[in-house]
């Protein structure tokens, strides 16, 4: 006889019971299952949406994530919005965070009421229920948010259901949430992935004299776009990168070795769109396995100009060039206004540069802005403030923010250079080199609603009429202190 | 099987049991009509966030404690084999991303049931022989792997997911019309519930009741144990790949962000709430969850860094170890448990003569002993 392997657990089972001895317990359990609902029931009469609404106050729910990839930057996110009700809609802080609300602010006339604050995980899934949750449970009127990429696809969708309703998207950077989703009541003063890259394809093949060039990125949606907006100008004036030379590492990976083994040796140059903690191991590897880094072959996206970066990598990176919406360096009036309008928040005016201040503080400006041109008027299902915030434009810290047909941010892109490091210091700085101007999100028309989503074998390597920007950019020092805003 | 009838008289017997059948059928009674009811009573956010949820979450978690109370299996691969269900459905009919074949979604969802079926009975066949911690590693394993699985390979979905995914005409937009849904859901909550019990009574049922209490008793007997407990996980397998249908349905979408590991422990710490070894309970903690995850954001006040609104997890997880630590049974059996004080103390013959529920199961744990 074989030992037991395992001790039987003390389960309660009167199934095992002929019927006559099965105790009462499952009987009353019933009871126990029927109250249940009807305590849901009176909790759910109890909330906020079924109270009536008559108040004028103009509701707004602010969406970013406080669980996930990007939780940290909560307040950051939040900070952003309300900085702006405070600044000039005389706004007050309930508390020293972001997240403890503000009260008192009016625009056109009519109280701003925040009415809560989604906290989402990056996920499309808990965007919906937070989305959700701010709508249709507490009564927002406008919606601002989300952050992420898939969440912003999710969110654009779920405006198409609520018309009446007016959504300004957070800082999620996905191509397909305006250009394909095209719900006539979402906003998004903020570039997608591929804006972001524009001005390089131009730097790479003309000034630098790529012809055939290799591209690695994390296997997810943002670096898909990142590099399709490389991928589009390069190929557009008549480079090359062919699907053999595209890498995608999946996202997480530690340990790139065998990913820079797969660059190819014959090619012009590299572009890297790996993001976040994987960038720094990526370029340590990379300098271990194919020596130092040549800054005229190898460039970067949006994530490149970063401090934590330049730190880890140091003087390596000196002379690489890279593409980001923020002139770390710039010295406009409005970029001074701009991180004094988020005094307020010491914590959120300490991470100015951050890109998700940015946006968030973009959609609420905006936002200010078109009520003010309507005195407030959400009449008639929102059709007013949709229609002035259309034709809105941002006054931004690093330049004018409008929106095409397809309400998504047409900006001026900025191309830095990393420069050696001051002296006393061996953390490289960064300096703005190039202006591109007027940047929309179609590449002058390589994407469209009927091209394919970027992914790891879109968009593929065409020659067409290169974007409108390319050969256009000008040459800014704002060292010298004479940029034209 | 000795167990002793109470020694009442007829006419107590008669009366308590007939008291016993009334509160029964008034409970069940005005169960059946508030969820019936349900859409014209609550508005539609809490139709569909709550309610609607809490039924899906439910069958998830059932099929969990269909395998624990019946089989001894804690699994936590259900979140994976649901995961294998909703995204065959998914790639199957027209949505962007995934492979988007274009089939009809209820024939997609027929094909999507019975993949993750199948695969789920591959994954008892391997997990079958293994029992307590390492049929627990087993099972997560299955669930990470299958995480990894759709994140990286993209032609199915990658991270970003397979969104917009079709609706069978029945369901029409769950986010517009979120009723369609809510009885669908409310339907298939009520066959599961059913068959599990009806299928706990029959032989298969009762053979791996037996399994579970003692494997090496039931193999001397004759029956193939392994094979058996491969068969009910592919039965926990069918029932999961329901709640998988059903959360694709109920999203529009299913992403590799909707099915991690942090889903699985969900899964498990609703099947806790409500009652591990209580097939009830498994709605009861999934209201529970879905009740707490949406209102915590609004309840929770903010206590420095340490509370707030974004602590759901501290939350739920608090609740967690109170449960665990409280009543092992779950919901469920806090509220068994004053149920059984209650009555101890109203019938003091009862409790000299009716053995207890702790006894009683005693008996059925060691019949010999009896």
């Amino acid at each position: 006889m074989r030992a037991r392997r395992v001790q039987p657990i003390h389960i309660p089972k009167e199934v095992n019971l002929p019927r006559s001895q099965r105790s009462v317990g499952s009987r009353r359990l019933f009871a126990s299952i029927a109250l249940l609902p009807l305590l849901a029931l009176a909790a759910c009469n109890s909330s906020p949406s079924n109270t009536p609404t008559t108040s004028s106050a103009i509701k707004i729910g602010i969406l970013s994530d406080c669980q996930g990839d990007f939780g940290s930057f909560y307040n950051d996110d939040l900070g952003g919005a309300l900085a702006v009700l405070a600044a000039h809609y005389g706004g007050k802080a309930t508390g020293a965070k972001p997240s403890d609300g503000m009260t008192g602010a009016k625009i056109g006339g009519k109280d701003i009421q925040i009415v809560g604050f989604g906290c989402s995980d990056s996920t499309a899934n808990k965007a919906i229920e937070e989305t959700r949750r701010l709508v249709e449970q507490l009564g927002a009127d406008i919606l601002i948010g989300p952050l992420s990429g898939d969440e912003g696809i999710a969110v654009a969708n779920y405006a198409k259901t609520q018309p009446n309703k007016t959504f300004l998207n957070g800082i999620s950077g996905a191509q397909d949430a305006t250009l394909k989703v095209q719900a006539p009541n979402f906003f998004r003063f903020n570039p997608d992935g591929a804006q972001w890259s524009s001005g390089l394809g131009d730097y790479a093949y003309n000034k630098l004299g790529w012809r055939t060039a290799a591209v690695i990125g994390d296997d997810y949606a943002f670096p898909y776009t990142s590099l399709a907006g490389f991928i589009a100008e390069f190929c557009s004036i008549g480079g090359s990168i062919p699907n053999s030379n595209r890498i995608w590492p999946p996202l997480g990976t530690t340990d790139y070795s065998s990913f820079v083994t797969q660059i190819p040796k014959n090619i012009d140059g590299l572009f890297v769109g790996v993001g976040g903690a994987g960038l720094i191991t990526f370029l340590k590897q990379y300098i271990q396995l194919r020596g130092a880094l040549n800054t005229k072959h190898i460039m970067g996206n949006t994530f490149w100009p970063d401090p934590q970066l330049l730190k880890a990598i140091g003087t390596p990176m000196v002379g690489a060039v890279a593409a980001s919406g923020i002139a770390g360096d710039a010295s406009f009036p409005q970029t001074q206004a701009y991180k004094q309008e988020l005094a307020i928040y010491p914590a959120t005016q300490a991470d100015a540069a951050s890109v998700f201040t940015l946006g968030y503080w973009s959609a609420m400006t905006a936002l200010g802005q078109a009520l003010t041109s309507v005195n407030g008027d959400l009449s008639n299902g929102q059709k007013a403030l949709q229609t002035a915030l259309a034709s809105t434009v941002v006054q931004g810290p690093y330049g004018k923010i409008s929106l095409d047909s397809n309400r998504q941010a047409v900006f001026d892109n900025w191309i830095v250079q990393i420069t050696p490091p001051p002296s006393g210091s061996n953390v490289p700085g960064i300096k703005t080199i190039l202006r591109v101007p007027k940047v929309d999100q179609t590449f002058g028309g390589f994407f469209s609603p009927t091209t394919p989503a970027p992914s790891r074998t879109d968009p593929t390597c065409t020659k067409k009429t290169p974007p409108p920007w390319v050969g256009n950019e000008t040459p800014v020092d704002f060292s010298a202190g004479n940029v034209q805003y | 099987m000795s167990v002793a009838a109470p020694p009442s008289t007829p006419l107590i017997d008669s009366i308590r049991s007939r008291r016993i059948r009334i509160t029964q059928l008034v409970a069940v009674g005005a169960l059946v009509l508030f969820l019936a009811g349900a859409p014209s009573v609550v508005d539609s956010f809490t139709l569909a966030q709550i309610l609607t949820k809490a039924l899906w979450l439910g069958i998830a978690a059932a099929s969990l404690i269909f395998l624990s109370s019946y089989g001894g299996m804690i699994s936590l691969g259900q979140t994976g084999i649901y995961a294998v269900a909703g995204f065959t459905m998914a790639n199957l009919v027209h949505a962007a991303g995934g492979k988007h074949l274009g089939w009809d979604p209820l024939a997609a969802t027929a094909v999507g049931i019975v993949v993750a079926t199948a695969f789920g009975l591959l994954c008892g066949a391997i997990a079958a022989r293994s029992y307590g911690i390492y049929f627990l590693m087993i099972t997560l394993a299955i669930s990470v792997i299958v995480f990894y699985f759709f994140a990286q390979v993209t032609v199915l979905s990658g991270y970003g997911g397979i969104r917009s995914v079709t609706m069978p005409a029945v369901i029409g937009n769950p986010i517009t019309d979120p009723i369609p849904l809510y009885y669908t859901a409310l339907l298939a909550s009520v066959l599961v519930y059913v068959g599990i019990r009806y299928l706990a009574r029959t032989p298969f049922g009762l053979a791996l009741q037996g399994i579970r209490d003692d494997p090496a008793r039931m193999q001397a007997l004759g029956y193939n144990v392994p094979l058996h407990r491969a068969l009910a996980f592919g039965v926990g397998a069918f029932i999961a790949s329901i709640a998988g249908i059903l959360s694709v349905w109920y999203t529009t979408q299913i992403s590799p962000g909707g099915i991690n590991v942090a889903q699985t422990i969900n899964i498990l710490v609703i099947a806790v709430i409500g009652g591990l070894y209580r097939l009830e309970g498994a709605w009861i903690g999934a209201i529970v969850f879905s009740t707490i995850d949406n209102y915590s954001r609004v309840w929770m006040p903010n206590v420095g860094d340490w509370l707030g609104p974004d602590r759901f997890e501290t939350v739920i997880g608090v609740i967690f170890l109170v449960i665990v630590l409280a009543s092992p049974g779950g919901l469920v059996g806090i509220w068994e448990g004053l149920w059984g004080r209650r009555r101890r103390r109203r019938s003091p013959e009862e409790s000299s003569g009716i053995p207890t529920k702790g006894a009683v199961d005693d008996a059925v744990d060691h019949p010999a002993a009896v």
